[in-house]
């Protein structure tokens, strides 16, 4: 386990070192920031002092260099934007980004686990059918649509939640929802579809004919087995809401992460977009990192070496 | 299965049933729950900004401040929150006539030189008095540096001369008819100059300090800044203890928290909404006039098609203005042939609420330049902002045989292109004017500005730019340009599509009179009752 870990530790950095070439070479193709920064009134001169002062005159192998020895020492540049530090700015935004995401995939998980168990023990029922149906739809639903539908009916019609924002519980309810209501409905067809391929298999067979209760067979012997594709979906599901809750953002008007990517894109904020994109692939990595070691303890038939 | 396909049905006709009624139901539910549903949400969130507290103030705008710093902002809705923390020398009263401001009387000493007696018992928020030495170091800062954003406004300023404590004298590099208009617009805002020479500007912009009736406290980007009452500001006392400028960028939700009772003014409402909002018990519309004309600007590169003078009129004869108002401005917006619209000075007000429309002698023109066999080709570029006027433009110009490549740029994009005067033949541009002053209009038909955008050459028209710009005798100046109206109407470097509204939603607990400059001045923002 240890040496597995030490092992999974020195993959994170080429690949860390990789990406901050990918980042590097695709935003400083995208286009010039100059452009943007200064007045339009700016001369060609101004334009070229200013690019010397930020280093843009330069061979870009050269500037990423520059950038790497920075990023080594901790340092992602500043932010043209904001004219501050772009970590930081990277960083204040994550809790508000995880506590959407983490929330989300908690309502995913209980919407979707009972449904497809559900789904999958009483099939071809009429609560299969619904459930299935509801699924289908909850998918279909574009994010934006669904945002704004959950805020004419639970905050301008019924009272109930504010419209947007962050702030108390009562905020995080409507945006978490709109994400959540998707997530469940693709882990609730996941989950059916496990089920019923484990129902069927001889084991379980076996414990029914040992005369073992329902409930356990299900609760036991199918259920378990039935999770374990399932923590791979919600892994790579909650890391790419990390980065991609950007629609439902909008519309509740949730200061997080994507946001901030978004602006830096289009303001061509290098520092930050840099930055944001480097913190996103830790954080996926992490996840992935957890996601193995937490598949392994599900499926003891997959070792450490 | 049949029974599956029936349940399915249902199912669908529900769901869609509840979808709509959640949408009609909201403005029935609203014209008689708003105040309740206000107290029962906004129970639990004490820190959302609601609207329950009397002295607190909720604005919602649809896209984030710049900065704290003001000489390095180039947006309105940057300045309309910032304005309320850091003050000018001077102030534009009702009808843009200027009133005293941090300074209280002025003279122009020769045409280089005015002399400035500056307000005293002024202090920063941090108690620190305002004296002669904060000009200086605001506008010799803004002048000096070219990266800030309003540099290019204040550049000319040679020096700013401490006379005593309370008197300074702005020393130009050429006679300036405008000094005024410049000290009244976004870039004049006063800093502290010994805090920020004590801790930094980075300091500053995490804790800015003015002389505002109103006091930074918090911002969260992309998300709101609060601004909180200063106790000891010098002038009437500050009427709102706390005000939220809210950033809510999807239009749909900024119309919800006005309906719910979160917000109290929200920006940027969408002609769709306007019934709904009027309809409502506690909400309101208003509209007013703003700056912001939208100019179709056309290139008279040698060689493009748009070079030869009878295309330019076809175009301008193949739009009709007034229905790009009606279907895209919900009718809210004034047709015009300048853009130095009533309230500005040099305004001709013979080219305004007039606007020529003529598709029949558009073809016809087109004819005489020598398209028989299908019209030129053209590229109309634009922003997203203003991606519906674009489309409707180009279907008025292929009406009359124009081929049109339409070309829509993400806004930074547009910026970029046009930052780099990279466009085609014909590009869209709202053109504010913080100035009040016809310079800002036609600065860019200035030989110099205009290579490589327009590429527009009259030296007659140069003639009278370049005099206007240092034209002591405003009689004179402002005939000046109104000549050159005459020209730019005539040779049609731009046409003006038109002149736009501001389009608030306000509740009704609020009375707020919409500016021209779009600024928020928060203490002429009063309680209804």
């Amino acid at each position: 386990m240890g040496q597995y870990l030490v092992r999974m530790l020195l993959q994170v950095v080429p690949v860390m070192f990789l990406i901050s070439i990918i980042v590097f070479v695709l935003v400083h193709v995208t286009g010039d920031p100059v452009n943007l920064m200064l007045p339009e009134t700016a001369t060609e001169e101004d334009r070229e002092i200013l690019r010397a002062a930020l280093g843009l005159d330069q061979p870009l192998y050269q500037q990423y260099f520059v950038y790497i020895k920075n990023v080594l020492q901790g340092d992602f540049g500043n932010s043209f934007h904001y004219g501050e530090p772009a970590l930081p700015l990277v960083l204040e935004r994550l809790p508000a980004t995880f506590e959407l995401a983490a929330v989300a995939m908690l309502i995913g998980i209980v919407i979707a686990v009972p449904c497809g168990m559900i789904s999958a023990v009483k099939r071809n029922t009429v609560l299969d059918v619904i459930i299935s149906f509801l699924s289908v739809i909850g998918k279909a639903m574009p994010n934006f649509w669904m945002g704004i539908m959950l805020i004419l009916l639970f905050s301008v019609s019924l009272g109930l939640f504010p419209v947007s924002g962050r702030g108390g519980v009562e905020h995080i309810v409507l945006p978490a929802f709109t994400i959540g209501i998707g997530l469940a409905a693709q882990m609730t067809r996941l989950i059916r579809s496990n089920m019923l391929e484990i129902l069927s298999q001889d084991y379980i067979r076996t414990a029914r004919s040992k005369g073992l209760r329902e409930v356990l067979v299900v609760g036991r012997h199918a259920f378990r087995n039935g999770l374990i594709p399932v923590v791979t979906i919600m892994s790579l599901q909650f890391t790419s809401l990390i980065g991609g809750t950007l629609v439902t953002e909008t519309v509740f008007a949730w200061p997080g992460l994507g946001q901030l990517l978004v602006t830096s894109v289009n303001m061509r904020d290098m520092a930050v977009v840099q930055a944001a994109v480097f913190i996103i692939a830790l954080v996926v990595i992490v996840c992935n990192m957890l996601t193995d070691v937490v598949y392994r303890y599900l499926d003891p038939r997959i070792k450490y070496n | 299965m049949k029974n599956s396909r029936l349940i399915t049905v249902l199912l669908l006709v529900v769901l869609v049933l509840s979808a709509c009624s959640g949408n009609n139901g909201n403005s029935s539910a609203n014209n008689g729950g708003n105040s309740s549903t206000n107290s029962e949400a906004g129970n639990g969130g004490s820190d959302s900004g609601r609207t329950g507290d009397q002295a607190k103030l909720v604005i919602a705008n649809s896209a984030d401040i710049e900065s704290f710093d003001p000489h390095n902002n180039n947006n309105t809705y940057s300045e309309s929150v910032i304005i309320n923390v850091f003050e000018y020398l001077v102030k534009n009263g009702e009808n843009q006539e200027k009133v005293p401001g941090l300074a209280t009387e002025w003279e122009m000493v020769d045409d280089t030189t005015w002399r400035f007696k500056l307000r005293e018992g002024v202090t920063f928020h941090n108690g620190d008095p305002f004296t002669a030495a904060d000009v200086k170091f605001s506008f010799e800062r803004v002048a000096k540096d070219s990266s800030l954003k309003q540099n290019s406004y204040f550049k000319h300023i040679t020096e700013v001369k401490i006379v005593n404590d309370y008197e300074v004298e702005f020393i130009t590099e050429y006679p300036d008819p405008i000094l005024l208009n410049r000290l009244s617009k976004m870039g004049a805002g006063i800093l502290p100059a010994k805090y920020i020479e004590e801790n930094g500007i980075e300091s500053f912009l995490k804790n800015p300090i003015g002389t505002g009736p109103y006091k930074f406290s918090s911002w969260t980007k992309d998300d709101r800044v609060v601004l909180v009452k200063n106790e000891s500001y010098y002038g009437d006392a500050p009427q709102w203890e706390e005000v939220t400028f809210r950033m809510i960028p999807e239009a749909a939700t900024r119309v919800s928290e006005l309906l719910t009772g979160g917000v109290d003014i929200i920006t940027g409402v969408p002609v769709t909404d306007i019934e709904r909002i009027n309809g409502g018990e506690a909400t309101k519309i208003e509209a007013a006039t703003i700056q912001r004309v939208l100019h179709l600007l056309m290139r008279m590169t040698e060689g493009t098609v748009t070079a030869d003078p009878l295309v330019r009129e076809a175009i301008e004869l193949a739009i009709d203005k007034q229905a790009i108002i009606d279907s895209i401005a919900g009718g809210m917006g004034t047709v015009t042939r300048t853009s130095v619209t009533p309230g500005n000075f040099g305004a001709d007000p013979g080219l305004y609420e007039t606007s020529l429309f003529d598709a029949d002698k558009a073809k016809q023109l087109l004819q005489d330049a020598g398209y028989t066999n299908g019209g030129p080709e053209v590229t109309l570029s634009a922003s997203t902002v203003y991606k519906e006027i674009a489309e409707v433009v180009a279907a008025m110009l292929t009406g009359v045989g124009f081929q049109v490549n339409l070309d829509i740029l993400e806004p930074s994009k547009f910026t970029e292109t046009y930052n780099s005067k990279g466009f085609k033949e014909l590009f869209i541009l709202g053109v504010g004017n913080s100035l009040f002053d016809a310079s800002n209009n036609y600065n860019r038909f200035l030989l110099e500005n205009a290579a490589g955008e327009t590429d527009y050459n009259n030296p007659e028209v140069e003639e009278l730019l370049q005099a206007a710009l240092s034209n002591m005798n405003p009689e004179e100046r402002a005939k000046q340009y109104q000549q050159v109206q005459q020209h730019i109407a005539n040779d049609r470097p731009t046409i003006y599509l038109y002149q736009m509204q501001g389009v608030y939603g306000v509740n009704k607990r609020i009375n707020f009179a919409p500016r021209l400059d779009e600024m928020f001045i928060l203490d002429d923002i009063k309680l209804a009752n």
